[in-house]
């Protein structure tokens, strides 16, 4: 039970965070609301859905990583430009009304309960210990909370007593804050009810679509590998050998040149069969596991690289294959084209998802447009039903962030 | 006999060369892409051109619209056109310009190199060499009719859609020429085919009748 209280502690913490972030857009809402009245504030109605759509997502991303389901539900991301464009996009959007009632709900119900959360039990905790430390206090600083002056040893024990109690109090309240604060998150944050199946095909769909696409073209890859690269080098081994043999008869000085142009094929032929196989599935990966695998990543990157692999759990083999590849694809990458000078890898289990995070102090600018490296990785992530995020702005530092659904 | 090679794998190219040349056949050209290759054509005038099905920049099947728009500036050219897999689509393509002086073949043939040279030759000479998967792949397409043959007429019947002439049929069958020109007889009956002793028409009616060529 203690244990459960301690989860629910750190939960109430996070929800505290967003709720103040809540809070401030909160205060930024009535200004704007106030700013529409003489016209103005019109313009910034856009950018204020957008930054509670932020602060809404972070609290999904918070809700997500305690194991809770919570869709994205906006329809359209982001909002077109142009203030009216991007009134109206809001105002179409059935998630908008319910994101503002969840923020009005959680700047105030969910700040008092993040604040209750985490503060009465730091001072639950300083009324157990105030027995201990009260005559180190200077006399007119003796008192309990709510500035109650405790200046004997039997009122000091009575306070620890009565802390003790609240402390116990506290312990069965915590995780009853906590649900209530996801509750209502639960309620206003996932798709309106009456949209909620049709996204989620549409989305599966989606998703499903590009599985099938990003497999095709998979197939069509070790397809032309197989067939240029390891076959030619096959057939020009089987050519070369039968011109050595017919050379033999004749000139045998003239097969000896013949049998080292078919030696090179057959060694390129291996090479590029290695290759197509490295690509389907990583022999190391099978060896020695994502950890093992990764590991032998970060040594073999050019520039520095830091790895931290959480819990790791029993992962299905295709999501390894995944996180591996995305860790390879960013570091090469980062030893390409960042100019980084050390870069940062973090795997590990976040909830029911895998969480892979690279991080590189290099010059930004990365993207994940047609061309790229990452539009394969994205592809393979999102046909996982997981999210790839990007963040590179000029001049650095880029940060790719994965989340993988295990189940 | 001048011949002009156009295959984009480096190793390859260079065997193909290597094993011609051995043969005492002069290599004129051997060129990696469509355009210079067409170029070789027109300069070297070739008797024979021998074609890889990929080549850049899409690697799909400009080997066989390179082969075809040669075969229309330049009539007498033979073309060998060289695949890494069976793709009738291709041969059927290909075989749209006629079957005189046109071959079709997988890659790994060249490796049996007294049958690629005898195919070569018999495309050199106006005929035509279409490769024995590409026929097995016909024969399953018209399974019905040709299941009124006897085993022995349909390996004939094989050996003539690969292009074979008597001779080359009763030697690889092992037979007289007596013997194959019966059971030629018998095939064309049972399929209702008219009767040719040229070979050219006779390899031409039996491509028609498996579905491909004109």
């Amino acid at each position: 039970m203690v244990r459960a209280t301690f989860a629910s502690l750190e939960r109430l913490a996070g929800g505290l965070g967003t709720a103040f972030m809540a809070f401030f857009t909160l205060i930024c809402w009535i200004f704007v609301a106030v700013a529409c009245l003489f016209g103005v504030g019109l313009l910034l109605v856009s950018p204020m859905v957008a930054m509670t759509r932020g602060v809404a997502e972070r609290e999904r991303r918070r809700l997500r990583r305690a194991g809770l389901e919570v869709m994205t539900p906006y329809t359209v991301i982001p909002l077109p430009q142009g203030w009216r464009a991007g009134i109206r996009a809001a105002r179409a959007d059935l998630a908008t009304p319910r994101d503002l009632r969840w923020l009005g709900v959680h700047a105030t119900a969910g700040l008092i309960c993040g604040l209750l959360g985490v503060f009465m039990p730091l001072a639950a905790l300083r009324e157990i210990t105030y027995p201990l430390w009260w005559q180190a206090l200077p006399p007119d600083l003796r008192a309990a909370n709510f500035n109650i002056p405790v200046t004997t040893w039997p009122a000091a024990i009575v306070l620890s007593l009565v802390g003790l109690a609240a402390m116990v109090v506290l312990i069965l309240l915590i995780p009853r804050l906590d649900r209530l604060q996801a509750s209502y998150a639960l309620r206003l944050l996932t798709p309106h009810p009456s949209i909620d199946l049709s996204e989620r095909v549409a989305r599966l769909t989606a998703t499903r679509a590009d599985a099938l696409r990003a497999h095709a073209a998979e197939l069509r890859r070790i397809e032309r590998s197989l067939h240029d690269g390891a076959q030619n080098r096959l057939v020009a081994v089987v050519v070369t050998v039968a011109a050595a043999k017919r050379a033999l008869n004749r000139d045998p000085a003239r097969a000896v040149p013949a049998l080292d142009r078919a030696q090179e094929a057959a060694e390129q032929a291996l090479a590029e069969l290695r290759g197509v196989v490295r690509g389907i599935l990583p022999p190391i990966l099978a060896d020695r596991g994502l950890d093992g695998a990764l590991g032998s990543l970060a040594a073999g990157c050019p520039v520095p690289c830091a790895l931290t692999i959480g819990e790791l759990g029993h992962l299905p083999l295709s999501v390894e294959t995944t996180a591996y590849f995305t860790v390879a694809e960013a570091l090469t990458n980062i030893a390409k084209h960042s100019g980084a000078r050390r870069a940062e890898v973090e795997v590990g289990l976040a909830g029911p998802s895998l969480r892979v995070l690279v991080r590189d102090d290099g010059m930004g600018g990365a993207r994940t447009d047609a061309g790229s490296g990452l539009t394969g990785i994205r592809h393979r992530v999102e046909a996982h039903d997981g999210t790839l995020t990007l963040t590179s702005p000029e001049g650095g530092p880029t940060v790719i962030e994965v989340e993988l659904p295990c189940a | 006999m001048r011949i002009v090679i156009a295959e984009d794998d480096a190793l390859l190219r260079e065997g193909l060369v290597l094993l011609l040349t051995g043969e005492g056949f002069d290599v004129a050209a051997a060129v990696a892409e469509p355009d210079p290759f067409l170029a070789a054509v027109a300069e070297h005038r070739p008797d024979v051109a021998v074609v890889d099905v990929r080549m850049p920049p899409t690697h799909t099947d400009e080997g066989i619209r390179a082969a075809v728009t040669a075969k229309r500036t330049h009539p007498e050219l033979a073309v060998l056109v060289l695949s890494a897999y069976v793709e009738q689509a291709f041969a059927t393509d290909l075989l749209a310009e006629g079957t005189a002086g046109i071959g079709y073949l997988l890659k790994e043939r060249v490796g049996k190199v007294e049958e690629f040279l005898d195919a070569l030759n018999r495309v050199a000479e106006g005929g035509t060499a279409i490769d024995p998967d590409v026929v097995a792949q016909l024969f399953t397409r018209r399974r019905d009719p040709l299941d009124r043959l006897t085993g022995r007429e349909r390996e004939v019947l094989a050996l003539m859609a690969e292009g074979l002439g008597n001779v080359g049929i009763a030697e690889r069958l092992v037979v007289t020429e007596g013997a194959v020109h019966k059971h030629i007889r018998n095939i064309f009956a049972k399929l209702d085919l008219a009767q040719s002793d040229r070979t050219d028409r006779r390899v031409a009616a039996v491509l028609h009748y498996l579905g491909i060529g004109t």
